[in-house]
């Protein structure tokens, strides 16, 4: 491997840049109702779709007690396709039993003497989650759309997405944010806290009502409850005992009172987006951000996180590989930290923030 | 489809984690590997599209020959032009994707269903749910587990031949209202590989609504399994599958001469063409980031399993539901939590290509890295006896003549001697066996060459294109420590002598130059054996680890408890890197659990007397000659035993019968 092709991993950490984002409907479908070249807020609804619904089957020669199926068609009062209503007659013998719909849906299939129904599907709203416009429309699939903002990236999340006002904890930290002492600004607030959630504290989201809780860290056995929190909740580093790092630190306190969204992606084979907070920041002159620059290779100088979460900046390039402490021989870059110690780090650890 | 005046051949391998291209080209008159590269896959943030990583490492082939392969739009440019630029051939083979979404229809669930999960382990399948007549669910629940699953297959199985009908026409019915149910787009194909007698009954029910293949019942017989035609017909369908996967992969498939093929047919296929030209057996194990693959040849009969669930990057977020912490914590010289265990895979699953910085992480990534390949191999062994319904895990291991490993945390150490001692801790051979490690994907690229070029799967394999770690010998028996296990005389192609005493319970590389021959005579001490022999004299070829003698003994005898495993894992990894690991005595505090033992195969067990066990281990595996060139071994002699028939070694063939071998193979 040559070294000046090497192209890093990216994890964004960026105060002002342009934003391409794209918001993709489920395998059902759905319809998107934008335009491209339309302006979009953070919360305008973009596409409807439906969440599967389950169906119900029903043996409607036993329960009518008919000799045989083919006898159900011309008892039948709806028909495939028909809309029902819990309650509702679907079929009737003369002068005798009739067959209610336990459901409200529609009348899917009438065929072997059975008739199948299916539940009204859920509607579900997806919304823009970034201020900025729409540039593309794909029918069916989804649309793109364009925003500037600072984004910062994280590790994990925990499949929500959600919009609010960045607030830190307060310094005794969220653990001790007691039910009897609400404070109104966290009520569908993003908090970051800078210490490792605790069962305690997805409690305290839950009574606070904050909507987003970014975090470094979590412990695994707290999974399960972080799925089932009331809003989103992002790691900015993983899971185990780990410490948010200065620089992630530093960016959301100066991001501190600024509207974002959360999304709090769900890492998975073949996802392509990464879970990240997007905030409003306003642009200032005429001169607007460049998009990241995700083709260009490393070299020295350029801004990168380690494994650890330290950040810091390329400062050599070795061009054989390394020895590590462990016993591995792997290709290496020497990383100057923030604090000015260098470190050398395998190459396929580090993430390009830019 | 033959193009047999192909000179340059590329082939381009994308994987979760790396995309692999190999150049081939004809180097007086023979198929040769010429250059190799890789480059990050790119299909997750930020591109999304495969094409990027594509470009980038063609570029960097591009760059490492002087030889232009790509044009400016971003295709290879092929065929190859007077002036070297392009390729004959382009090939492309790839492990990415999300497997496909299965569910498995049969009347009983250790019988039909069985056969039906062995068949669809050799393929990337992921099975969402399996249904069956006996279970307690209603037809409701089943219908609604079949639609909202909403999986791209319906795999239905069931009934022996000249069995019973009805109840097998009874599950096809389920499937086909449920296909009925689901919307067009979305409806799964049926894979119907059940009775055949109700095979015109399976076309009338399914014909009009989707897509069907149909293979030959995989369970004839209760006592006999047939899984060949399913495990095709599985393939099939993944190939159909693939061909809508999105990623940029329509773009490589329209420029490829075959497709884009799965990474792992091309190991079935290679390692059954290594398996007809070689005695013994041959294993092949690559640990991926996201699926793992494990292909035996036995007896000329070869089978390969996948796992979707077993995987060091991407699939380590699930690699626990499959393989049990108890089996990882095996290997760790440390107290760890099963939180902790449970945190470096998750973490690990956030960052798939991350290489272990510390001591600490490189113990937890080589102990799920043994435990997996173990774990693989336990649940592969009963497919590989194709006639067999109920394979007896109890029985010896079947003798490997040859283990290839694959995958980047496996050959991705930098240290050729580590990746040698993952190998053996993993699979424990005794006797003598040849290590290699494909670290560029050429197995990928050859088993896609294969069905077009077989005469260059043949040469590139002959010229020694994977990596040879060396030559393994490894002790039969418990040697005891601190005291001289076996003595080695080397004696190298200028006559020079050297003379080794390798001491008891230590892994030790004796240096001999790749591809250099020598000669060794091991002399092993009292209780121990090279395959219950005292004395071995063999013709070696060095590997990039030189000779490798395994003196720890067989079953390896790993302590049991974490203070002892403190002691002598990191003296392992010393002897195999050189770099001693210090293990803080913080790290061994705490209650120390005792390791339950995992289910492994009695071969591997410890057995009573050590005596008694070298007698055992002498008849486990034959003892060959190895140069390294099939033609070369000495036939081997073999004994029989007790209640079991010795392996008769295959007849020895030649050359030219490899590649019609191969042809026949693939026609």
């Amino acid at each position: 491997m040559t070294y000046e092709i090497y192209f890093p991993n990216h994890r964004h950490l960026l105060t002002s840049t342009l934003i391409r984002r794209e918001r993709t409907l489920p395998d059902t479908g759905g319809r998107i109702d934008v335009n491209p070249m339309t302006r979009v807020g953070l919360n305008d609804v973009i596409a409807h779709t439906t969440a599967p619904s389950p169906y119900v089957v029903i043996d409607a020669v036993r329960f009518l007690k008919l000799r045989k199926a083919s006898d159900l068609d011309a008892l039948m009062e709806v028909h495939p396709g028909d809309k029902i209503e819990e309650g509702q007659t679907i079929a009737v013998r003369p002068r005798g039993k009739r067959l209610i719909s336990p459901i409200t849906g529609s009348l899917i299939y009438v065929g072997e003497g059975r008739i199948i129904l299916q539940e009204t599907a859920e509607t579900v709203e997806v919304e823009a989650g970034l201020n900025g416009m729409v540039i593309e429309v794909e029918q069916g699939r989804g649309i793109t759309i364009e925003a500037y903002g600072a984004v910062l990236q994280g590790m994990w999340g925990n499949n929500r997405r959600t919009v609010g006002t960045v607030r830190i904890e307060p310094d005794e930290g969220v653990e001790n944010i007691f039910r009897d002492a609400m404070d109104i600004e966290l009520r569908g607030a993003i908090l970051v806290t800078k210490r490792q959630i605790k069962k305690v504290t997805l409690q305290v989201m839950e009574d606070q009502g904050f909507i987003g809780l970014i975090a470094p860290s979590m412990d695994v056995s707290l999974i399960d409850d972080a799925m089932k929190a009331p809003g989103a909740v992002l790691l900015t580093e993983g899971f185990g005992n780990m410490r948010m790092s200065a620089s992630h630190i530093t960016f959301l306190e100066d991001m501190r009172g600024r509207q974002g969204t959360l999304d709090a992606v769900l890492p998975a084979p073949l996802e392509p987006r990464l879970p990240e907070v997007v905030i409003n920041v306003p642009l200032t002159g005429t001169n607007r951000p460049p998009a990241p620059n995700t083709t260009q290779p490393l070299r020295r100088g350029d801004p990168v996180r380690l494994g650890s979460g330290a950040v810091g900046r390329v400062v050599d390039l070795p061009k054989t590989p390394v020895l590590l402490d462990n016993g591995l021989r792997v290709m290496c870059v020497q990383v100057e930290l923030v604090a000015g110690e260098k470190v050398i780090v395998p190459l396929a650890n580090i993430d390009y923030l830019g | 489809m033959s193009i047999s005046r192909s000179t340059s051949i590329l082939a381009v391998d994308f994987g979760n984690v790396n995309t692999r291209s190999i150049l081939i080209d004809l180097v007086d008159g023979v198929y040769t590997l010429v250059a190799q590269a890789q480059e990050k896959t790119t299909a997750g943030f930020p591109h999304g599209d495969v094409g990027v990583g594509f470009v980038r490492v063609l570029t960097q082939l591009s760059v490492n020959t002087g030889r232009r392969l790509i044009s400016n739009e971003g295709r290879v440019i092929s065929p190859e032009q007077s002036d070297r630029t392009g390729v004959d051939l382009f090939l492309a083979t790839a492990t990415i994707g999300r497997p496909l979404r299965t569910i498995l229809m049969g009347l009983f669930g250790e019988i039909s269903i069985a056969s039906g999960k062995r068949a669809a382990s050799g393929t990337y399948v992921d099975i969402l749910e399996t249904i069956s007549l006996g279970e307690n669910r209603t037809l409701e629940d089943q219908l609604n587990a079949i639609t909202l699953a909403r999986p791209d297959l319906i795999f239905i199985t069931g009934g022996t031949e000249g069995g019973a009908e009805e109840p097998v026409l009874e599950l096809a019915q389920m499937a086909r209202m449920a296909l009925r149910l689901m919307p067009k787009g979305v409806k799964p194909s049926v894979l119907y590989a059940g009775n055949s007698a109700i095979i015109p009954q399976i076309h009338e029910l399914f014909d009009k609504l989707t897509g069907i293949f149909i293979a030959d019942n995989v369970r004839p017989t209760p006592e006999r399994e047939s899984l060949e035609s399913a495990q095709k017909s599985l393939a099939q369908a993944y190939n159909a599958f693939t061909e809508k996967r999105g990623l940029g992969f329509d773009v490589i498939a329209e420029m490829s001469a075959i497709g884009v093929v799965p990474s792992a047919q091309s190991y079935q296929t290679i390692v059954d063409y290594l398996g007809r030209s070689v005695r013994g057996g041959i294993l092949a194990v690559d640990i991926g980031s996201a699926v793992s693959t494990m292909s035996a040849s036995v007896k000329r009969y070869t089978a390969t399993s996948i796992r979707t669930d077993i995987g060091l990057g991407h699939s380590a977020n699930v690699i626990l539901n499959a393989v049990p912490i108890s089996a990882i914590r095996e290997w760790l010289p440390f107290q760890a939590t099963d939180d902790e265990i449970t945190a470096y895979t998750l973490n690990k699953s956030l960052r798939p290509a991350t290489i272990p910085e510390t001591v600490r992480d490189v113990y937890f990534e080589h102990a799920l890295l043994r435990a997996s390949m173990r774990t693989l191999l336990r649940d592969s062994r009963p497919t590989w006896t194709p006639d067999t319904a109920l394979d007896n895990l109890n029985t010896p291991m079947p003798y490997f003549e040859r283990i290839i490993g694959a995958g980047a945390a496996l050959t991705g150490t930098g240290q050729p001697m580590l990746t040698a001692m993952l190998l053996l801790d993993a699979f424990q051979p005794a006797g003598v066996i040849r290590l290699q490690a494909d670290p560029h994907g050429l197995i990928p690229a050859l088993g896609a060459l294969a069905y077009i070029i077989p005469e260059a799967v043949v040469q590139v394999l002959d010229g020694r294109s994977l990596e040879d770690l060396g030559m393994a010998v490894s002790l039969s028996g418990i040697p005891r420590k601190g005291r001289a296990a076996c003595r080695v005389r080397v004696t190298d192609e200028r006559g020079e002598v050297t003379t080794h005493n390798i001491m008891g319970g230590t892994i030790v590389s004796i240096p001999l130059p790749l591809g250099v021959a020598a000669n060794i005579q091991v002399s092993a001490s009292g209780g121990v054996s090279i395959n219950g022999k005292r004395r071995l004299k063999i013709d070696v070829i060095g590997g990039t680890a030189g000779i490798i003698i395994d003196a720890r003994g067989r079953a390896l005898p790993l302590e049991r408890s974490v203070r002892g495993l403190a002691g002598q894992l990191p003296a392992w990894y010393e002897q195999a890197t050189g770099v001693k690991h210090a293990i803080p005595d913080e790290w061994l505090s705490g209650a120390l659990p005792e390791t339950p033992k995992v289910e492994e195969p009695a071969a591997q067990k410890p057995r009573r007397g050590r005596r008694k066990k070298a007698e055992e281990a002498a008849v486990e595996e034959p003892i060959l000659s190895v140069t390294g060139d099939p033609a070369a071994e000495a036939p081997p002699k073999r004994r029989g035993r007790r209640g079991q028939a010795a392996e008769e070694p295959p007849p020895p063939e030649t050359k030219g019968e490899d590649i019609d071998d191969l042809r026949n193979l693939f026609s």
